[in-house]
């Protein structure tokens, strides 16, 4: 593909005796907001790391456009926010911002330029002249969201951006966040699939080290509309026995089980609800409650990263 | 004393010993409260009382990382 | 270059911020002038006290300018080194476990370049200091008490400070590894073991870096014994040091994943 930004090949990383990414594969578009979605412990944070040139990878290759296939050429044209942005207390705002931009190799112009202007951007231009340790969470993380764009990079690289944040933190983040969006490609990390939704059009879902899921947002919508039905039973022993045979049914493509509810995925919709009413009153199950209808992205996260 | 102290000679050092007691003292002054290792109060105590001694020590344990 | 001017400006604003270019070379300034004071009124308070017969007093007399700028530097080698060791711990261990260092390494992985600023600015700390200290030692003594000469007092002045320097130095890669409080009592914990190591065996270890304090002192008072093993045993130690600092921080920069 000619307007990819990143490929990544069969990464992976191993750290003694575990190996926190298991060789993973995916591209990042010029231009692109993409979410690296999964639970704690997926390897998200490990990835990002050996992005932006922290670790070195165990195995697989990186390769940025243009560049070599080391980090090391590339580590001027990339942002990196970790998850625990740590600052020099002592230093205010925007002597953090010119450090960090000298540091790129800005001049001493060109950083105190581009740091009032991310300064800007981040809407902390009247604490720029504060001390950092008198700064709030949220405040710390529009700086390290500032200092990650202060040498214009092509790719900022954000691990999990509003974990740590209060609401209205968060709220301040994200919206900075949509902003973005289109003037630099993005990758974030996040394990809420809500916030992946806001900001991006891409995910890509990491469990246990490996790559569930992944491609646009819209794709993987479609990719698991599929019809449901759910079921619940009156809490009595022959009801719950019954809910355990369901997914043996021919009608059923997969099922979730709890105690007294089920989900059915199905393939046809009509053939399973006929099925199932006829299975019912055939058992005299007394029933709660039965709807028809779709399932979602949400649920497929849920399956994914709770399975 | 019978003997005659030349305060030309005695004078630089304590004045010095004023400097590093009012730097300290500045220092802790612009430290917020909860930087400082303890009561605010107590560096005071120590730094005055304290001659060199206790101004070293403010120095040097007296304020937490930010 | 560049960067090394970027990261070493950090660390003297970092150090001015703690009020550390006022705290450190005051302290040092007070023993250095205080120890030809001390010995000046010596005989004086003792007489003054009464506590001594007579007799004995008056055999106590002001020693020698020489022995007096040697007596200095023990005091700061005891005070004075604790207190550069102290205000040095953190350079590299604060940055490590406070997790500075992961932000700043994502843009420059020249980890060397960064740990040779902090080393330079430990070193100008400490040169300011000691200078400030020995000079006001010798000033003191020259007015008090009698006449120097020059050129054994700026060799013995070097000689002791290349002896502070690699003891200074040592913080470096022992912060990689361990808190400050811990690299501090472990660079203190080595340097009395090889000074000590090197005072009770001089012929086996001519070119112990342990020696240089010794030798310093002797200088001062008309011996003279072989400078250069262990001068360079010491500079050695100090790349040695700088170095390996480097390669453990590279190693582990970053804090535990949570």
């Amino acid at each position: 593909m000619t307007n990819s930004l990143l490929y990544i090949r069969n990464l992976s990383k191993s750290i003694g005796s575990i190996t926190p990414v298991k060789g993973i594969s995916f591209e990042l578009e010029r231009g692109s907001c993409t979410a690296l979605l999964g639970p704690n412990g997926a390897g998200k944070t490990t990835t990002l790391r050996m992005l932006a040139g922290l670790l070195s990878p165990s195995g697989g290759e990186i390769q940025y456009e243009g560049g070599g296939k080391s980090g090391r050429d590339w580590q001027k044209r990339i942002g990196y926010l970790p998850q625990y942005p740590k600052f020099y207390g002592w230093m205010t705002g925007m002597e953090y911002l010119i450090f960090s931009a000298k540091l790129s190799g800005l001049s001493g112009a060109q950083a105190r330029k581009r740091s009032l202007e991310v300064l800007d951007t981040v809407g902390l231009r009247e604490a720029a002249k504060r001390r950092i340790a008198g700064y709030s969470g949220g405040m710390k993380q529009r700086l390290g969201i500032a200092q990650s764009l202060v040498h214009e990079p092509s790719l900022i690289m954000l691990d999990e951006p509003v974990s740590a944040l209060d609401p209205i933190g968060r709220r301040e983040v994200m919206d900075l966040l949509s902003r973005l969006r289109g003037e630099v490609t993005i990758l974030f990390s996040t394990h809420v699939l809500h916030d992946a939704e806001e900001v991006c059009d891409r995910m890509v879902v990491m469990v246990d080290g490996r790559i569930a899921e992944q491609g646009s947002w819209t794709e993987l919508r479609e990719k698991y509309r599929q019809p449901v039905l759910l079921l619940e039973v009156e809490p009595a022993a022959r009801e719950e026995a019954w809910l355990r045979t369901l997914p043996g049914m021919p009608f059923v493509e997969s099922a979730d089980i709890r105690s007294r509810t089920a989900a059915l995925a199905v393939r046809d919709l009509d053939q399973a609800r006929n099925a199932l009413m006829r299975e019912m009153s055939d058992s005299r199950i007394r029933f709660q409650r039965i709807e028809a209808g779709t399932s979602s992205l949400e649920d497929m996260f849920m399956k994914v990263v709770g399975g | 004393m019978n003997f005659e102290i030349n305060w030309g000679i005695v004078w630089p050092i304590l004045a010095l010993q004023a400097v590093l007691a009012v730097t300290a003292l500045i220092s802790l002054a612009r430290t917020a409260t909860e930087a400082v290792r303890g009561p605010k109060w107590m560096w005071v105590l120590v730094i005055i009382a304290g001659n060199l001694a206790g101004s070293i020590a403010y120095f040097v344990g007296g304020r937490r990382d930010a | 270059m560049r960067l090394f001017w970027v990261f070493f400006h950090k660390e003297v604003i970092e150090a001015a911020r703690s009020y550390k270019w006022i705290w450190v070379p005051a302290v040092f300034l007070l023993l250095g002038v205080m120890q030809p004071v001390m010995m000046y009124y010596l005989p004086d308070i003792l007489r003054a006290s009464g506590e001594l017969p007579p007799e004995a007093a008056a055999l106590i007399t002001t020693p020698p300018p020489e022995e007096i700028i040697a007596s200095t530097l023990s005091q700061f080698s005891t005070i004075g080194l604790l207190v550069l060791v102290l205000s040095a711990m953190n350079i590299v261990a604060g940055e490590r476990t406070s997790g500075t260092t992961e932000m700043i390494l994502s843009r420059s992985s020249s980890v060397l370049t960064m740990m040779t600023a902090k080393w330079a600015a430990t070193m100008s700390l400490l040169l300011l200091s000691f200078a400030l200290g020995y000079a006001g030692a010798v000033y003191y003594t020259y007015q008090l008490i009698g006449p120097l000469e020059w050129g054994t007092l700026a060799g013995a002045g070097a000689v002791y400070a290349v002896w502070l320097a690699w003891i200074v130095t040592l913080l470096l890669p022992l912060g990689a590894v361990f808190r400050g409080p811990a690299a501090a009592f472990l660079s203190l914990g080595i340097a009395a073991a090889l000074t000590l190591l090197a005072s009770l065996l001089p012929s086996q270890l001519p070119w112990s870096p342990g020696r240089l304090s010794a030798i310093a002192t002797a200088m001062l008072t008309g011996e003279s014994s072989p400078t250069f093993a262990p001068a360079l045993a010491a500079v050695l130690l100090i790349i040695l040091s700088t170095v390996a600092a480097s390669v453990l921080l590279r190693r582990r920069p970053l804090s535990a994943q949570a």
